[in-house]
């Protein structure tokens, strides 16, 4: 399966494009994607409901967080309400120690996106900081990433036996699609990405 | 937020329940059809219904509300000058018809403040949100108005109070 695993929508502040309108694109433009992941800003959006649109576009449609920490952006793939009341989502100082000891915790995963970026990004703090430990996934192709960022975010991988996934970070209808993630097995629910995340079945691809 | 030798902190969760959700302007505006109609061109609309005063149920464009301006963009004393910020975008959120003659009372208050990080930096949002109602007292308009303060402009430095 192809999953784009980097999204938001105008749930999240600076996103201005509609799920239905990504799944329109997504048809018209007859790309080679299964499905995409919400992953919005510093919240999860426990709201929205996207069944219907699954249905009418036959697309997997999954829900997960971007939050911030003091290594920059970090995904969260599996949140509940156990892993909500363990951090504040809306904090721009989270612990990324404990973003992933609480993820492994509670049955999620947290996976570090676009470790290439300036400031944002992972690698740009291991001088300063330091590596942290526990991490195992990393986001290695950002569809917004620029100039040496994913290359570097490659580089980090490979040295650190990482595996990686592709996600577009999408603000806007037309990004979607960009990077993705292909896995192995069927992926119908959250707990089904988790589980293939933590066992390492995941490959970033890119579109662009 | 604290104030220390000179540094300016922002402590959000302070800055939230000092000035979110405190209305702190009103202002009434008399709705213009040559400034509807004007708005509407400017906005490439062709429909009738918002270029011509003549036609049935005349009304203003949907994002009409966005062009007002109340006295005052932030709260006196906030601390953060506007000379500091820049605009973010705007969102309107449309409950009812505007009408040529119509008395709008637009009224100010902080609907949210956060902060957010980037390539460059830590980042600090501001939205002002104006709500509209008419003569009626129904509500016809909702429209936020976000800034944006990069941190380092204001962190390290004491930052006059908005007095504007």
């Amino acid at each position: 399966m192809i999953l784009d695993l980097h999204n938001h929508s105008v749930a999240s502040d600076d996103a201005r494009a509609k799920v239905e309108n990504y799944c329109q694109w997504i048809q018209r433009r007859e790309m080679p994607l299964d499905g995409f992941v919400l992953s919005e800003h510093r919240q999860f959006d426990g709201v929205s409901d996207y069944r219907d649109l699954e249905d009418r576009f036959g697309l997997v449609i999954l829900k997960a967080s971007e939050v911030e920490t003091e290594y920059g952006h970090v995904l969260v793939f599996g949140v509940n309400d156990d892993l909500q009341s363990a951090f504040d989502f809306s904090s721009v100082k989270l612990s990324l120690e404990a973003v992933l000891r609480e993820s492994q915790r509670c049955g999620a995963i947290a996976v570090p996106c676009h470790p290439g970026r300036p400031r944002v990004g992972m690698a740009a703090h291991f001088d300063t900081l330091g590596p942290v430990e526990g991490v195992t996934v990393i986001e290695t192709l950002n569809g917004g990433s620029r100039g040496r960022e994913n290359e570097i975010a490659i580089a980090l991988a490979e040295q650190r036996g990482y595996k990686g996934i592709g996600g577009s970070d999408a603000h806007i209808v037309s990004h979607i699609g960009r990077c993705a993630t292909r896995i192995e097995r069927k992926i119908e629910s959250m707990d089904d990405l988790v589980g293939a995340l933590k066992e390492g079945d995941c490959e970033a691809v890119s579109y662009k | 937020m604290t104030d220390t030798g000179g540094a300016m902190d922002f402590d959000i969760d302070k800055l939230k329940e000092q000035y979110v959700d405190h209305q702190f302007d009103e202002v009434e505006f008399v709705v213009d059809a040559d400034d509807m109609v004007e708005f509407a061109q400017a906005c490439g609309e062709t429909a009738p219904q918002f270029l011509d005063p003549s036609a049935p149920d005349f009304r203003a464009v949907p994002n009409y509300a966005s062009r007002y301006h109340g006295r005052r963009s932030l709260p006196k004393g906030f601390p953060v000058s506007m000379t500091a910020s820049f605009d973010a975008g705007k969102s309107v959120e449309i409950t009812g018809p505007i009408h040529a003659g119509d008395r709008l009372i637009a009224r100010s208050h902080i609907h949210d403040i956060f902060e957010k990080t980037g390539r460059s930096g830590g980042m600090l949002f501001i939205v002002h949100r104006m709500e509209f109602s008419n003569q009626h007292d129904v509500k016809v308009s909702t429209v936020d108005w976000r800034m944006v303060v990069r941190l380092d402009m204001v962190q390290g430095k004491k930052s006059k109070p908005n007095e504007d």
